[in-house]
């Protein structure tokens, strides 16, 4: 074998290597945990806001503009989307949310925020109404007077 | 949460209904909370005999924060 046959067989070597480096590589995940001032900014320069609360979460108040995607539906529904349009992903607490961030970031979302203290921390305006901590007294379907008190518990997987 | 939850459920059966939903899973629970107008999960809604409202806690609160409304539940 000649010197320029050896030369090109090492080049040709070195781009499969490189190749093949590139391609088994995971890409670096573009995730982040951002505060809620940054969600803020990002809501003003119209990232995409996904919530992945319950549609009964995300119909009495969610961020404006964010669209409701509930962690059972999320895989199926993300498969469709441009992987390169960053993602501002939120829940109520941060914990829902981070398992959508650790999905949407394998199935390869190059730009993916996190508010990670979830809509608790969220300080801006709701689309449709606010805690409604103090609303006035309302009466049950199936809450007969003269029955023992209730406690309504109203949760996700504890 | 939940320990707390169930072990209060046992301590005041016959005392207090506790009517527990899964938002996820339960269209009714769903609704429900919506009806009451609730955001964010787990919210805790107190009623008193009559249906009428005693008050609420939101997000994960103490043990002793659920006891002390429930004590007060006419």
């Amino acid at each position: 074998m000649d010197r320029k046959t050896v030369v090109i067989w090492a080049v040709a070597a070195a781009l499969i290597i490189g190749v093949g480096v590139l391609m088994f590589t995971p890409a670096e995940s573009g995730a982040q945990d951002v505060s809620a001032q940054r969600a803020a900014e990002l809501v003003a320069e119209k990232v995409r806001v996904i919530d992945v609360r319950t549609s009964g979460e995300f119909e009495a108040g969610h961020i404006p503009g964010a669209e409701n995607v509930p962690m059972n539906r999320l895989s199926q529904e993300a498969a469709g989307w441009d992987l390169a349009e960053p993602l501002l992903i939120y829940c109520a607490t941060g914990a829902r949310s981070a398992d959508a961030v650790r999905i949407l970031s394998g199935a390869g979302f190059e730009t993916i925020y996190h508010l990670s203290a979830g809509i608790i921390a969220w300080q801006g305006d709701v689309s449709q109404g606010a805690d409604t901590a103090g609303s006035p007294a309302r009466e049950l379907p199936d809450q007969v007077p003269g029955d023992t008190p209730v406690l309504y518990v109203f949760s996700t997987d504890w | 949460m939940k320990p707390v939850v169930d072990r209060l459920e046992q301590e005041y059966q016959g005392k207090v209904e506790f009517k527990i939903y899964n938002v996820e899973t339960s269209e009714e629970g769903s609704a429900l909370m919506r009806s009451y107008g609730a955001q964010y999960v787990p919210t805790f809604v107190f009623l008193n005999r009559n249906g009428s409202e005693a008050g609420r806690l939101v997000g994960e609160v103490a043990e002793e924060q659920l006891r002390s409304k429930l004590d007060s539940l006419k």
